[in-house]
């Protein structure tokens, strides 16, 4: 390898012993954009309208770094859509959303921690199965199945109210819904065929010279996906003979 | 007629607009708030955000570029702040829960179901052609108009005024503060990897180093190349044409014959895991930490390790094992 390939990693290295720093990770990122466009000879600005004239910042036919930068974060907006959800979870929370939850959840004596994962990593292979991409952890995790997994913990753990539970433990529980829905949405989504990994793939081969079929992909897809879900379980079973011996010992 | 309507009412677009527009709100409240030692900075923060969800779909990339940049400073700076919210206290909870009941979870109901029946209406070919819109993004419009439907909903059933609703959201926004533009910012990067061809890089580096006979060896290095790629984008769809061009079809496929669809699709997930493992994948790893309030950024992800690494083995073990089957 050539010293510029190498140097083009550096983007690389800046992002890791920034993070392992915990520098503020907006700048690692965009420190890590900028050094790996500019080291690649990538120009800022695309030779355009008022840039045309610079010769310094632009090179003929190319697309600079900062346009490719506007032009990512413009097509991403989705990822931040869920902002809009945030005043309506924020004031039924006000008005008792999680006390109510978990209240519902206590009155379901089967109800354990890692049961509704489990049964929420299930509901995300489904949906997955059907077609259908939701992002979860807005729109699920944080308003419904938190508030019953606390609920279900404090009914587990033999706790009167959410302020029993030790933090470890709401932490752990926070993780582990997070957890359920990637579980769920990742190995899930493979199972039909108009989704977009499974697309991906097939044009991915169409484009290399392989006629293939998205329903042989889907088929391929299977051993993986129950492969996850047996993990899963098995994850979330750990977890709740874990609450259970910390109850006998209370 | 209608139909052009719809396609208006029901598109990214329109949905884009009024995050913006919640975004303006927030940043107007935030500027008010004299409790937020950074609120100045803050509300631009939060005013600049909004403006490229409403105008980017206008606005030259260049224009959002530097605007991303001028976000990215202030957040550098320590300009995204905290405010007061006028929290209510543990009494005042429970009168309203003992007055609400139940009937609380209707709004946040809406949201999934709206994202949902979005979502399943537009698996009809017909109403695609019609709206113009396929289920994947209508899944997005209907969490769009789902989170506002939910905020009407929340304003009848509770009584309050609007101005606690937005301050609610206000709360939870802020508690969550710069991370939420993380998954934006890392797509970013990615455009930016991908034009500097560090995959290809990559690529070329594992095709020169795995001895060619060896089928273990090459499934291994396939299914850690792919981890190790999606570790670093953040994102298994950037780096599967990267592997797959480089290393699975020219090192796996032809050599040895085997069905390519069968470890592609086994390439995919070996990414998958990788996603798991790293906070690169903001959206699925670090904005839940935020979203939840956890004390540890790296939580989900400390969480999702042992599985990340044991399903991973199972994909080098499976792949390896269906070659040599089939």
């Amino acid at each position: 390898m050539h010293l510029a390939d190498l140097l083009r990693l550096s983007g690389i290295v800046i992002v890791i012993v920034g993070l392992a720093l915990r520098l503020r990770t907006t700048l690692v990122v965009m420190t890590a954009a900028l050094v790996t466009g500019l080291v690649a000879g990538l120009p800022l600005f695309s030779s355009e309208g008022v840039f045309g004239a610079l010769p310094f910042l632009t090179k003929p036919g190319q697309e600079g770094i900062i346009n490719m930068l506007g032009r990512a974060f413009a097509d991403n907006r989705l990822m931040t859509l869920f902002i809009i959800t945030l005043p309506a979870i924020g004031l039924a929370e006000r008005y008792g959303l999680q006390e109510q939850a978990a209240k519902l959840i206590r009155r379901v004596a089967a109800a354990t921690v890692g049961r509704l994962n489990i049964v929420f990593q299930l509901f995300r292979v489904l949906t997955g199965i059907l077609g259908l991409r939701l992002n979860g952890h807005p729109s699920f995790v944080r308003p419904l199945i938190f508030p019953m997994s606390i609920g279900a913990a404090e009914a587990e753990l033999k706790a009167s109210t959410a302020e029993d539970l030790s933090e470890d433990i709401v932490e752990e529980i926070k993780a582990a819904n997070s957890a359920s829905e990637n579980y769920g949405n990742f190995y899930g989504q493979n199972l039909s065929p108009v989704q977009a990994g499974v697309l991906l793939v097939f044009s991915t081969l169409t484009g290399l010279g392989y006629v293939v079929s998205v329903w042989t992909l889907v088929f391929y897809a299977i051993p993986i996906a129950t492969i996850s879900v047996v993990l899963g379980m098995i994850q979330f079973w750990l977890l709740d003979r874990k609450y259970r011996r910390k109850a006998a010992t209370r | 007629m209608i139909s052009l309507i719809g396609q208006k009412l029901f598109s990214l677009t329109s949905v884009y607009v009024l995050t913006g527009v919640v975004l303006w709100v927030f940043a107007a409240m935030t500027l008010g708030d004299r409790a937020n030692k950074r609120r100045i900075s803050s509300a631009l923060f939060w005013a600049i955000l909004g403006a490229i969800f409403v105008f980017a779909g206008a606005m030259p990339h260049w224009l959002t570029g530097l605007l991303v940049l001028m976000m990215v400073a202030i957040d550098g700076t320590g300009g995204v702040s905290r405010g007061h919210y006028n929290e209510s206290t543990k009494a005042e909870q429970a009168e309203h829960a003992s007055r609400v009941g139940n009937r609380v979870f209707w709004p946040v109901l809406l949201i999934p179901i709206v994202t949902f029946a979005f979502a399943l209406v537009f698996l009809i070919p017909y109403m695609q052609r019609l709206f113009g819109l396929d289920s994947t993004r209508a899944a997005l419009v209907g969490l769009g108009l789902g989170g506002v439907a939910a905020m009407a909903a929340c304003l009848r059933i509770t009584g309050d005024k609007a101005r606690v609703l937005m301050n609610e959201g206000r709360r939870l926004n802020d508690a969550m503060g710069a991370v939420n533009i993380l998954p934006q910012l890392l797509a970013s990067l990615g455009v930016i990897f991908t034009a500097a061809k560090v995959g290809d890089l990559i690529a070329s580096g594992i095709y020169h180093i795995i001895p060619a006979n060896n089928l273990f060896l090459l499934v291994l290095a396939d299914c850690l190349g792919m981890a190790l790629f999606t570790i670093v984008m953040g994102n298994s769809f950037a780096a599967f044409p990267v592997i797959a061009t480089g290393v699975l079809a020219p090192l796996i496929i032809k050599p040895f014959g085997v069905s390519p669809e069968m470890v592609a699709i086994i390439t995919l997930t070996a990414g998958s895991s990788g996603t798991l493992m790293t906070p690169m994948a903001a959206n699925f790893n670090i904005v839940p930490t935020a979203l939840l309030n956890m004390r540890d950024q790296y939580g989900v992800i400390k969480f999702q390790l042992p599985f990340a690494l044991t399903i991973w083995s199972l994909h080098v073990i499976l792949m390896w094992l269906m070659i040599k089957l089939f």
